[in-house]
């Protein structure tokens, strides 16, 4: 077995790093050169020299941080080469934008599955199954307690949730680029024909998406923070970090709830503060993992960005996978 | 009516923080529901019964036989969910999404009364093939609540008091007497329903019936602003609050769990049946030192709750007392409305009567409290600091001029607790929580010095607000230094404030002490490990006190 400095990709300081084409995936601080595969800010610092993404990865970090980053995009699939290295964008189902990065250098192939999910979300592009030697996959839910109900059982719960309070302004957190969109599309498919408010920062993820040819149902931007109770009977999409602090404190009229698949524990549920939790994820649960594990033929695997003890042990024992653990 | 139903209502009084959306719903559940369901869904609410028919643990290892699933990866689940029944039923939806099997429409009464009393009729064997085929046939929403009653963790979050109000506003009766009927041995049945709202109030049923018991609030400052003289002041005792019941010649003793107890405590029902007058008696069960003439700890008293039956030899091991502190009634009258300091004088005058003319010696075994007479506040604060020489939590400030009302009303009783021991120590140990807290560090053991080393004396776990749970989690987390299965050793560096109870020497403890009730009330960030207290600070406490 190769040590950790032997592998093409390898963890250094917190980051994915491939020495041979001195370039980091998703690096938490500023370097020279960073593949940034999706645009929320826990994947991207300011301060690198240059980003390469998607286009519409692209088009959504500057709308977020300002033209003021130097950033080459690529279409998915299209090969570009650093250091011999051959580089590509695919598809991982996140939001819109979000890719794993397929590296191949001398007839040997890894995957950076970035964050990812199977499930269908017409507000992006479907997962795109990449077969690789070694994939660096993300396990943000890998136990089998996380099962995703299909994502229109949740948005009928939702539309429920709010039918049944028609006295009550209805307030749904989650995060305001992709969930929120995903969410105002499958929403506006169930029973719930009541205004749906969102946020500015969602409206203007919105507006992004829209430019960039998704349609996403039209919302009504919440303009008048004060005159949150009075909106009975409405939905309203806020960003998280709205829900700590003041805000909330200033209506009597309402109901929260949160949108996130960490909801589906009761202990976290009731943990978190909000009235109610739904269930649903951009991320893969556990089945949506190692069905990922399988389809891409990997024989060395490594996880990030989750527990992955029992993930690990699982699939050594039952499927045979090599799992590797990153020297840090 | 479908177990559909209840599982609803279970979800929604799950989501719903407000009381009168609670009220709301539970309203309008029982109008939608059969008698017997109804009387069903009471029965789990007010967790009137934690009977279980199959351990978490067993829950488990059923689920693991059953699909062939490694028992290793059910635990590390449930580390992060914290509930045996709630994990098997995230898992389940890996098993029973792709099933064709007819789905059954089972209600809550058949579950209750039939499917599971059968279920225990079983052997091993048997009894896993029927839960699998329960589980299978039952819709996906329902295995939540399935799992919890096999396992007897039916908990959430709705009082009794929730159940007793929402029943007055659905007939339009007083909470009284809903909450008199709610008491004691509730059989779930049609009858036991129909009897909760029936807007007749036939008195010779609530016979053997305690009244609802009055409770104290924690004191506030603003009742220094009060005269002294306003209260009755008694010795708070640490025993079984308990109603002594005696109509028609016929004994109860009915704790504030609202568990009849007459088995327990036999001698007690011997001796007051001897007694002539019929009357309601609010008061504290302890066992007692007799020699000193105080309260044996509460301990003792577990010696005693537990056991029906207590032969001779654990009666006189373990005596026992009832000290009455109120009259609620006699020989059939209500005096509930009667001012206290009048009940007061009732109570004496009649326990003077029983003393000398009944004809076995009573005081043994049924006194009524002493009262204490401060001069002033600061007199008041000399008795409460005395408290723990006679083995008591504190003092009681009762309104004189208040009537026994039902409930934590404000202003009628007070319960004015000494002051905790504390120390502060160093953590040393986290484990893993369970239930809400599950998937966080939030079980703490903690050290002081002897010869410059940390020496585990307290295990705590309540006491730090969420925010400070989940940093102390992230930094425990950081600071392992070893792992044993769930616990984990950690750099000492954390020093906390530990207060507690009662200190006392200990054989069995490394420390050579013990203490009562251990909670964290402060996170010393501005102590160093080396600020922290010694065990010899600890066992000088110990001597101040005695």
């Amino acid at each position: 077995m190769r040590t950790n400095q032997e592998y093409l990709i390898k963890y250094k300081d917190g980051n994915l790093y491939c020495e041979l084409a001195d370039i980091w995936i998703d690096p938490i601080k500023p370097v020279k050169r960073a593949l940034i595969t999706h645009a929320h800010f826990d994947h991207f610092t300011f301060g690198c020299e240059e980003y390469l993404s998607t286009n519409e990865t692209a088009i959504l970090l500057k709308e977020r941080v300002g033209d003021n980053i130097k950033i080459k995009t690529f279409d998915y699939g299209e090969e570009f080469k650093i250091n011999g290295i051959n580089i590509s964008f695919h598809p991982s189902g996140h939001i819109l934008g979000s890719s794993q990065i397929r590296f191949i250098f001398a007839d040997e192939k890894w995957l950076i599955s970035g964050d990812f999910k199977l499930q269908k979300d017409e507000t992006c592009k479907q997962y795109e199954i990449v077969k690789t030697d070694y994939l660096i996959s993300e396990c943000t839910f890998g136990l089998p307690i996380f099962k995703w109900d299909e994502t229109n059982k949740i948005a009928n719960d939702i539309s429920k949730w709010i039918t049944h309070s028609p006295e009550k302004t209805s307030l749904l957190f989650c995060y305001s680029l992709g969930k929120a969109q995903r969410l105002i599309n499958e929403i506006s498919q169930t029973n719930f024909k009541g205004n749906i408010y969102s946020h500015g920062s969602i409206y203007k993820m919105s507006n992004c998406y829209k430019e960039l040819g998704i349609d996403i149902k039209d919302t009504i931007k919440i303009e008048n923070k004060k005159k949150i109770d009075e909106l009975k009977g409405s939905l309203l999409l806020l960003p998280t970090s709205l829900s700590k602090g003041s805000f909330l404190k200033n209506f009597k009229n309402i109901q929260t709830a949160f949108a996130s698949g960490w909801m589906s524990i009761r202990a976290l549920r009731k943990r978190s503060g909000y009235d109610k939790g739904f269930a649903i994820s951009d991320h893969a649960d556990w089945d949506g993992i190692l069905e990922v594990v399988k389809k891409s033929e990997a024989k060395n695997v490594f996880f990030h960005h989750g527990d992955s003890e029992a993930l690990s042990k699982y699939l050594v024992e039952k499927e045979s996978i090599n799992v590797l653990l990153f020297g840090k | 009516m479908s177990l559909k139903k209840f599982s609803e209502l279970f979800g929604d009084l799950d989501s719903i923080n407000s009381t009168n959306n609670k009220i709301e719903v539970l309203k309008r559940y029982f109008l939608s529901n059969e008698p017997i369901d109804n009387s069903w869904a009471i029965y789990l609410l007010t967790g009137k019964s934690n009977k279980r028919f199959i351990s978490g643990r067993n829950l488990k290892n059923l689920f693991s036989q059953i699909y062939e699933y490694p028992q290793w990866l059910i635990d590390t689940c449930y580390l992060k969910v914290g509930d045996s029944a709630e994990v098997i039923t995230l898992l389940l939806k890996n098993k029973t999404t792709s099933r064709n099997k007819k789905l059954s429409n089972i209600s809550l009464n058949q579950l209750l009364s039939k499917i599971i009393p059968e279920l225990s009729k079983l052997n091993d064997e048997e009894k896993n093939l029927q839960i699998k085929n329960i589980w299978e046939t039952l819709p996906e929403d329902n295995h939540l609540i399935f799992n919890k009653i096999l396992t007897g963790t039916f908990r959430v979050g709705v009082s009794i008091g929730l159940i007793t109000k929402s029943i007055s506003k659905l007939i339009n009766i007083d909470e009284e007497i809903i909450s008199h009927r709610l008491m004691g041995n509730f059989k779930p049945s049609i009858d036991s329903y129909e009897f909760l709202i029936n807007k007749n109030i036939n008195l010779e049923e609530l016979n053997s019936k305690p009244y609802p018991f009055l409770l104290a609030n924690n004191f506030e400052d603003k009742i220094f602003k009060n005269s002294i003289n306003d209260f009755q002041f008694e010795w708070k005792y640490d025993g079984i609050r308990m109603q002594l019941i005696k109509r028609s010649g016929n004994v109860s003793l009915w704790t504030r769990g609202q568990e009849l107890v007459n088995e327990s405590f036999p001698e007690l029902v011997d001796k007051i049946s001897y007694i002539k007058d019929d009357f309601v008696l609010d008061g504290e069960l302890l066992v007692w030192n007799f020699k000193e003439q105080i309260a044996f700890d509460f301990s003792f008293l577990q010696k005693r709750i537990n056991r029906k039956s207590p032969t001779r030899s654990i009666q006189i091991k373990y005596p026992i007392i009832f000290i009455a502190y109120d009259l609620l009634e006699i020989n059939g009258r209500d005096i509930r409305e009667i001012l206290l300091e009048n009940r007061r004088i009732e109570l004496e005058k009649y326990y003077s009567e029983w003393q000398n003319k009944t004809k076995n010696n009573i005081t043994d075994i049924f006194r009524i409290c002493d009262l204490i007479y401060p001069k002033d506040w600061s007199d008041a604060l000399n008795f409460k600091e005395k408290s723990r020489e006679n083995n008591t939590e504190g003092l009681i400030l009762k309104n004189k001029r208040s009537p026994y009302t039902s409930g934590r009303k404000k202003g009628i009783w007070w319960k004015y607790k000494v002051d905790p021991m504390q120390l502060d120590a160093v953590l040393i140990y986290a484990k893993g929580g369970s239930g809400r807290r599950a998937g966080l560090y939030t079980d703490y053991s903690f050290a002081l010095w002897k010869d410059q080393k940390l020496i585990k004396f307290a295990s705590a776990y309540s006491g730090l607000t969420n925010i400070e749970i989940k940093e102390l989690d992230k930094w425990i987390r950081k600071n392992t230094i070893e792992k044993f299965g769930p616990v984990r050793s950690l750099k000492p560096e954390m020093v906390f404030e530990i207060s507690f109870e009662k200190i006392q020497i200990s054989k069995r403890h490394k420390s050579g002490i013990a203490v009562r009730f251990p909670r964290i009330t402060k996170w010393r960030k501005d102590k160093k490990i080396n600020d922290a207290d010694s065990l010899k600070n600890a066992f000088e406490l110990m001597k101040k006190i005695s």
